[in-house]
Parts: structure tokens; sequence; C-alpha cells
């Protein structure tokens, strides 16, 4: 356990530890570029010079190992000039095109400039030119000229995707990140180079000129692509969701996300349903919300309980699934099932990806829902969105007499309801998803649902009320009557249920 | 294109290089000599194929081969002209040289003539000084240059 002194703190750290982690840990932030501490250690951006007191030269501290009694300054003249330099020597040959750079705010050579130089560059020659728009492969794209070769991606690729498409070409000046003559930067995580690059070299296609990042609100949500949750930011402006970023998430997700998740956010902005909806002679027309309800309580009041089913939905947050639970057990209606997406085993591995396309399957499943099944003589289905296939053709035999959805998208679901209220996606309200090791995370608001639409569980006190029955309902309660826990409790790290066993 | 593999004798060389280095990838600068003399340039079934011999991605193969320029990704003539232009011999009138070479056969730099035979690139100091201006054709130097010697050497390639 040696101790150090880095900028005048002492400090003990492990054997082992580098003094970049050793300053880390002291909280004093290094400038770097390369190092990331997932990755293996390259040491080639030479951001992270320190001066080491007895040492002869300058040392990259993301690679020299902490000893007892070392004296290491991070902040003095004579690092400051290092940095400088270093800079300057980055710089030599990027366009400094920021006006035009997608992520120009977001951009670590640009906040370190403001930070450590903020002086003309000396460099008078003529800069090297490189290829400005090289389609690296079906998500990312690649700006040579403001690649700075720190090799994040290229070790992303090496060691966390084990797919090692990507290299460097040739050397000196006119190194250029590239992928094997004929192949593409194709693997289901290629996205998160485009997270890890420090600059705007690499950049996510579907985000490319889309929105200046500075614009961008955030909120923490979790991607609902899957049982496993990874964390996300939701980016937010304009009433729409811009983009997923990855939350760190040790112990679900570390600091990566899938593409497919990644880029799943169009669903908080296409194909919505925004009115609610009441099929007339056999067509979906657009009804008035009183007009809606009062079918609804129509269907519901002409039959006893048994006659009903309640289904819940592996799509659907814990917070809705339980409020479905709370109205069955106003309207004595005991027939809980739930519908899912199907498992897609061809695309699980065994990484992030999990054959469970559902984001809470565990959540409704600990709420006491049954897998949907059916039933011979239910004569109304209340359901919220998240009908597979299969399932919907199954309900579609069993013809029930109304079939009253509270849905998010138009789609093969709404095309069977006989009335449709518009329901708010994960994006507009706050709740949490279960994943598959059980554990509760939360995902908060980013959006104003628009139009008429509404959470599940304020739908469902509003049918409640249609039918005269009490039901006072809020995500907060909702969580804690069915999972005992407050949204306090989950932190940025979500909470393990306890078993019920 | 016929399949990619050593042939025999380079197949044994190829062998006996591996005993030379603790790991396989450590072969890879002599291993890609090897596949050179053979095919003549590095195409990208060649690299794929030398990644499968050391276990290392052909993204890294194509690294090592494109850091070096003595290693080409471009098939060259059966006559490789390359034309020191460093100081001693660019004093000597290397440029000469490369113009009478590029007149003669039609091409620039870096290019092959249209029938195949005559590839002309510039190189770095092939540390022949005291003799510039001098090229090396293939694997021969050339030395002490002239424009009649130049005329000469090209008269006598078949």
């Amino acid at each position: 356990m040696p101790k150090l002194t880095i900028d005048g703190k002492e400090i003990e750290v492990a054997d082992g530890t580098t003094v970049f982690e050793a300053a880390r840990q002291a909280d004093i932030s290094i400038p770097h570029f390369c190092y990331h501490p997932k990755l293996s250690i390259a040491g080639n951006c030479r951001m992270c010079l320190v001066d080491i007191e007895k040492m002869p030269k300058p040392a990259i501290s993301c690679n020299t190992v902490a000893n007892e009694g070392m004296v290491v300054n991070t902040k003095t003249e004579k690092v400051k000039e290092l940095q400088k330099s270093v800079l300057e020597f980055i710089l030599i040959n990027h366009p400094i095109d920021c006006p035009v750079c997608d992520q120009a705010g977001e951009c670590k050579l640009q906040e370190f400039y403001m930070d450590y130089t903020m002086t003309d560059s000396e460099f008078h020659e003529e800069k090297v030119k490189k290829p400005k728009k090289v389609d690296l492969g079906p998500n990312v794209m690649l700006d040579d000229e403001r690649c700075i070769l720190c090799s994040r991606c290229i070790r992303f690729c090496d060691e966390i995707t084990h797919t090692s498409e990507l290299c460097f070409s040739e050397r000196g000046d006119r190194s250029t990140l590239t992928t094997f003559p004929g192949k593409q930067l194709d693997n289901k995580y290629s996205l998160n180079t485009v997270d890890i690059c420090p600059v705007g070299a690499l950049t996510s296609k579907p985000f490319r000129f889309q929105k200046r990042v500075w614009f961008l609100k955030h909120v923490p949500s979790v991607c609902s692509g899957c049982a496993t949750g990874c964390n996300i930011y939701m980016d937010y402006d304009d009433g729409k969701v811009w983009r997923y970023r990855t939350r760190d998430n040790e112990s679900v997700n570390q600091c990566w996300t899938c593409d497919a998740g990644r880029l799943s956010y169009p669903l908080h902005n296409e194909k919505r349903v925004t009115r609610p909806m009441v099929r007339k002679n056999g067509v979906l027309e657009y009804s008035t919300i009183s007009d809606a309800l009062g079918e609804i309580a129509r269907a519901l009041s002409s039959l006893g309980g048994d006659e009903a089913v309640l289904v819940g939905s592996a799509q659907e947050s814990n917070e809705n699934n339980m409020a479905l639970k709370k109205f069955g057990q106003t309207c004595q209606i005991k027939d809980l099932q739930y519908s899912a997406k199907p498992k897609d085993d061809a695309d699980a591995d065994n990484f992030l990806i999990k054959a469970d396309k559902n984001p809470n399957r565990a959540g409704v499943q600990h709420l006491g829902y049954q897998e949907f099944h059916g039933g011979i003589g239910v004569k109304v289905v209340l359901a919220l969105e998240g009908f597979s296939e299969t399932h919907l053709s199954q309900l579609r035999e069993e013809g029930p007499v109304a079939f009253i959805l509270l849905a998010t998208h138009l789609g093969p679901e709404t095309e069977l309801a006989d009335v449709v209220l518009p329901a708010a996606t994960f994006g507009e309200q706050e709740g949490s998803f279960t994943n598959f090791q059980n554990r509760v995370q939360k995902f908060e608001a980013a959006l104003i649902p628009q139009g008429m639409v509404l959470p599940a569980w304020k739908w469902l006190e509003k049918i409640a009320q249609e039918l005269k029955q009490p039901l006072q309902l809020s995500a907060e309660a909702l969580l804690q009557e069915g999972f005992g826990l407050k949204f306090a409790d989950l932190g940025t790290e979500g909470k393990i249920l306890e078993s019920k066993n | 294109m016929a399949d990619i593999k050593f042939n025999e004798a380079n197949q044994k060389k190829f062998e006996q290089l591996l005993k030379r280095y603790p790991q396989k990838r450590a072969a890879m600068l002599p291993t890609l000599w090897l596949a050179q003399e053979q095919y003549g340039w590095l195409s990208p079934e060649v690299m794929t194929y030398v990644g499968g011999l050391l276990e290392v991605p052909p993204s890294k193969v194509y690294e090592v081969a494109t850091f070096y320029t003595m290693f080409h990704l471009q098939p060259v003539g059966k006559y490789h002209f390359q034309v020191c232009r460093t100081l001693s011999c660019q004093l000597r009138g290397a440029e000469g040289i490369t113009a009478q070479l590029k007149k003669r056969f039609g091409i620039g730099i870096g290019q092959t003539s249209e029938d195949g035979r005559f590839t002309l690139t510039e190189v770095e100091c092939l540390g022949s000084c005291g003799t510039a201006p001098m090229l090396q054709l293939n694997d021969d130097y050339h030395e002490d240059l002239t424009e009649a010697k130049l005329d000469q050497l090209i008269e006598s390639l078949e």
C-alpha cells in the first residue's frame, strides 16, 4: 500500500495503482484522451503528463505505477507548459472545424483547449488532408481529419467486442483510422465507439447533423430494448427524444449499450396514439375522452368480474402494471395475464443483449401476472400495449366483445382494439422497470405528454371514476405497494428485489 | 482467384521462421516478405491468409503492411524502378533520372505502365550516396547514372 503525495495531498493507494488512478481517487482530475477505465493502457496521447519529483523526465500518469514516497505535481507551471505543448502538437493537423462538428459542445479537445491552451497555433505549414466522410459501417461515420489517434475505438473492438474491425493504416502524420479493405465496422455495439471517441472523428449516423448538443437536456432513464435494462441518459428537446446515451452502472451495463437499444429512441416520437379512439361500425374513429370512457364503462359494467381479463404488459412499467392490478382489485376482476414481445434467441449474446425483448418481465411476474393464455368465455379485455403477434392472433380468434387498449403506438394492436386510450411512453412519466436480475431501476420523465396522452395509471384512475369506484393512484404509491420500494431507494444503480420465497 | 497458400518451399521457410520467435505474431514482417515474394504484392486475400497463419485479425496485418513502404498494397510491374530522391542523389541529378523514366514509360510517380511491365517510385536514401544518382531496379542497384546509362539499362530489359 504505497503512500504518495499528489499536489500536496497525501494519499494511500492499493499496490499497482497508477498515478492517474491515484489522482482520481484523491479527486484530482488529470486531462486525458486515450486513457479509458475499461480499456488497456495505450499511453499515446501524452495529455496526462505529470511532473514527478526526482524523476528525470515528465511521466504519463496513466502508465506510471504509484510508488512509496512519490511526490507528484499536476498543476505546476512546468506541467501547464507540457499540456500546452501536447495540445499544440495534437492540433497541428486538426481541421478545427468546430462550427460544423457534431462533437462541439461535448468535445474533450475543445474543452482542454479552452482549459489549458488558449493560444494561437504556431504551425504555418499546410495541414495534412484526410478523408472527411468515411462510411465506416451501418451506424458510424468517420472524419479522419478530426481523429487524434488515441486508439480507444480500436481497443474497444479488440478488447470488448473481440471483433477487431478497426486499425490504423500508414504512419506518422499519415496515420489514418480505418478498417481492413472491404470490411466494415459492423458489430452490435459499434456505437459505443462514438461514445468513447473524445473528439468528433466518430459520429453516430442517425444523430449526425440532427441537433446541437448544447440544446439537449437529459434525464436518467433505462433502455426498454431488452431485459438487461441498460442505464441511459435520455437526451431531449423540443418535445422530442433525440438520442440515448449510455449511463454508467457497473452492475448492469458498465458503461456500454448495444446499438439496437440505443437506436430505439424514435419510439417516443413516431407513430404515437394522441387521441382516444372508438370503433364504430367496424371503423376506429377519433372520439372525445368522455365518449371513450363511457364506452369502456358500458362494456365493463355489463358483465361479472369473471368475464373480464386484465392484460398487463412486460413492455410497461412496474407502476402501470400495479395500477392495473389495483384496478382489478377494485372492480373484482381476478384474471391477470401479461403480454410480452417474443424471445429472440438468435439475437442474444452473453454480454448485454438478452433474448427476452421485454424490459419488465420480472416486474409483471413479481406482481403475480400469468403470461397471456387467453380464456374461453372472456368477453372484455382491458390491456396495456405489448402483445406479440402470436398473442394478438390468439386474441383475434377468441374475439372478445370488447378489447380496450391503453396504447402508446398505432399498429396491429390498435387495429384490433375497440376502444383505444392514448398512453404515455416511459419517456413521458416517472416509473421503473425490473430487469432480468430482479433489479428495479428508475426512469424519469423527459417529455410532457402531448395531446390527450396520459400515463396508463391515470387512465385507469379515470376509468374507475367512470365506474363510480374509488381509486386514487400515484406512481410513488404504486411502486411502494407492489414492490415495497420508494423511488428514493432505487438511487442511480437500482435495487434488487428480495426474493418472495 | 486461386487459393492463397504458401508454396512448398515458402511453407518450409515459414515454419523455420516461427521457431525464431516466442510468439507467432512476432513473425509478421518476415512472413509478409515471404508472401510478397510469392505473390508480388499483398492483396487483402494474402493479408487475411497471413493473419490466419499468425493467429491475428486481418486488420492487425494491414496495420503492419501499411506502416512499411516496402510492402506493396497494389500490384507492381515486372520491373520496379525505385529512384533515390534523398539529398546526395538529388544534388547529382535524381530529378533528371525520374523525368527520363516518366517520359520513357508515360507514367507518373507511383504508377505502373499500361502493359503492367514498369513501375516507377521515388524512395528515400538507399545508402549509396557515394555513387549518386542511383536507383534500385527490383533487387539490384544501378549507380552513377547518366541519361545514356539509363537508356542502356532500359534497352537491356526484356
